[in-house]
């Protein structure tokens, strides 16, 4: 939630590549390669999908493509680990409920 | 079919495997390191606080710059690093199943090292799927790697080292950490990380858990609760507290499932379910070796000389090096080995509770419940004198193997010793010249300087400042005590910011002498 700019040890974040993706239809803009789920959070979006049985919401837990909790609809391919997939110019990115985008949820 | 053979498959590019991979690689061994991720390093890189041990461990190093240094040498010594590439399935035959993008090959090794490292544990807790409750190693890679605040406000369930080092690096990247909470009733990971946190004013909350996230979309406040003996809530105990993220550290288990896999003899330990192995990390099938958190969880600093041993074995094994060779370089790894897994949490310590110092020293009891040390319990260590002129207080009470401040002195004040888990104490006779070295090579920020009446009234005291904005010289504020509570008004008489500290400021205020030996920390105003 929100990007560290200047931090005691790491010093300055190194300026990235600005990129253009949606997120459910919205405009967003993000940092070219880093993961889906770092831009996402750093927009604020906490929700990536809702289980199938009983569409409880999930979000980033594990942070490194181990526990499949952050999958989302990217490009039109469900289960996307987003926290390990690389962000490009473009994108787009859907909540995920059970395996299919919200349209075709039923 | 035609298969790949290398003499060396080694699967995880973190520091054991790394450092297994140079060592085999310098002995003529052509090695093919696989890693599923998309960078080498392991969990290095993440690791943003200075490493304990002493030199040999490369103590006092941030974890990211060894990173740093051990892919520099692995480029050097030529090992080949395939990234994006998961191993899944290893065999007895020492056939390993490997994927690379959409593409699964079988791969043949004349010598198998698994150094899988671990994954994060985690408890079950009502709401405990949300948005917002997340694996500490989450918050460490959205912070360390990706520049990105994990939240606002924080709550860590776990208070071993990862619990610990995480919390503070939640501070420095700008986040609130509400409470630090544990079921267990001690804190289980090194005081001085402990002291770190209670200094800014971070509370402790030990023997309590967590009872409910709660929120309908994302977490927007946490319930926790104390527990008895037993682990059970004690009713009326809750207590509310306001977070947007939760971090769970309750320990790691070691990844072990390709050792299952490949039929490797196996053993249930307080550890986890491990191989067996010999010391060098060769399991119960030839050629087989594990090393790392995978054969058992400890630091990345014995990571890598596990990581070391094994390479020598693995070098023997296939003909590259003599039994006396690799006999006289294992006696140096594993001499350091052992000076890593001394004192108070060595391998054999865990879960016991230990009284008195390796000195005879009557250990904190508020360390350990409040994670700071008492203003009345700490006169009685022996890096803690008081004296006129500038001088280093050493507020290291536990024994852990580090011994960084020894080295740093150049006047020689300092003294641990040939055990380097013994408790540091100054020299009377030497010079302390206010050099602030030993401040900045403390891997735990226990070193203070201090300097009784440098006018009237008043004292300063040196401390270790590792967050942003630095406060500026002429600045005025309060001194925290050591419980993180405001002691008195202070200011700032100096900052520095020199390249040898490595990103530690020392910043110097001036307090009343009153309160000299009690302020630990600056808050501005």
């Amino acid at each position: 939630m929100g990007r560290i700019q200047n931090h005691p040890i790491l010093g300055e974040t190194p300026e990235g590549k600005t990129v253009h993706f949606t997120f459910d239809g919205k405009d967003m803009t993000g940092v070219e390669d880093e993961p889906i789920a770092a831009a996402l959070h750093a927009a604020g979006v906490m929700v990536h999908r809702y289980t199938s049985g009983r569409h409880e919401p999930r979000g980033i837990f594990c942070a490194i493509g181990r526990c499949t909790d952050c999958v989302m609809i990217v490009n039109g391919i469900p289960n996307v680990r987003t926290c390990i997939t690389p962000l490009e110019d473009g994108m787009k990115i859907q909540t995920q409920y059970g395996v299919s985008a919200r349209e075709d949820f039923s | 079919m035609k298969m790949t053979r290398y003499d060396l498959i080694v699967i995880g590019a973190g520091p054991a495997g790394l450092s297994a991979a140079i060592v085999a690689a310098k002995a003529g061994i052509k090695p093919v390191v696989y890693d599923e991720n998309a960078r080498p390093g392991g969990q290095l890189f993440k690791q943003i606080h200075k490493f304990f041990g002493s030199k040999e461990h490369m103590a006092k190093v941030r974890g990211f710059r060894i990173g740093e240094q051990l892919l520099a040498e692995a480029e050097a010594a030529g090992v080949k690093v395939v990234l994006n590439a998961t191993v899944i399935g290893l065999f007895p035959e020492k056939e390993v199943l490997v994927r690379i993008g959409d593409e699964v090959s079988h791969v043949k090794g004349d010598a198998i090292l698994i150094a899988t490292g671990a994954s994060e544990n985690m408890v079950s807790f009502r709401g405990w799927t949300l948005p917002g409750v997340m694996g500490a190693g989450a918050a460490q890679t959205l912070m360390n790697l990706h520049h990105v605040k994990p939240g606002e406000n924080v709550l860590m369930l776990g208070t071993g080292n990862v619990g610990l080092v995480v919390s503070y690096q939640l501070l420095q990247a700008g986040c609130q950490v509400k409470a630090v909470v544990d079921a267990a009733p001690r804190i289980g990971g090194y005081g001085v990380h402990a002291s770190k946190l209670a200094r800014t004013g971070v509370p402790f909350y030990l023997s309590h858990t967590i009872k409910e996230a709660e929120g309908t979309d994302h977490v927007t406040g946490v319930t926790i609760a104390e527990v008895d003996e037993h682990f059970q809530f004690i009713k009326g105990t809750e207590k509310h507290i306001e977070v947007d993220t939760i971090c769970v550290a309750v320990g790691l288990s070691p990844m072990t499932q390709l050792l299952k896999m490949s039929g490797c003899e196996m053993k249930d330990t307080r550890g986890g379910y491990l191989p067996v192995c010999d010391a060098y990390g060769q399991t119960s099938i030839p050629g087989i070796f594990a090393a790392g958190d995978v054969s058992g969880i400890e630091e990345a600093s014995s990571a890598m000389i596990e990581g070391r041993m094994a390479g020598y074995a693995i070098a023997e094994y296939l003909g590259f090096i003599s039994s006396r060779e690799r006999a006289s370089e294992e006696e140096v790894q594993k001499a350091s080995l052992d000076a890593l897994r001394q004192g108070m949490f060595a391998p054999e310590n865990r879960g016991k509770k230990i009284e008195t110092t390796e000195e005879g020293i009557r250990i904190s009891e508020n360390l350990l419940t409040h994670g700071f040390v008492a203003d009345d319990e700490i006169s009685r260590f022996p890096g803690v004198t008081r004296k006129t002129g500038i001088h280093p207080v050493m507020e290291c009470t536990q024994n852990i193997p580090c011994n960084p401040c020894q080295d740093a002195c150049s006047k020689g004040c300092i003294a641990i010793g040939e055990n380097i888990t013994a408790l540091p104490s100054v020299i009377s006779g030497k010079e302390c010249i206010g050099c602030g070295m030993c401040v900045a090579s403390c891997s735990g920020q226990a070193i203070f300087l201090e300097e009784e009446d440098v006018a009237d009234g008043m004292g300063e005291v040196t401390i270790p400042y590792e967050f942003l904005p630095l406060p500026a010289e002429g600045d005025t504020g309060y001194g925290l005590g050591r419980d993180g509570r405001i002691v008195c008004s202070a200011s700032v008489s100096r900052v520095r910011t020199l390249k040898a500290y490595d990103h530690t400021a020392l910043v110097t205020l001036r307090v009343p002498m009153e309160h000299l030996h009690e302020t630990r920390f600056y808050r501005a105003q």
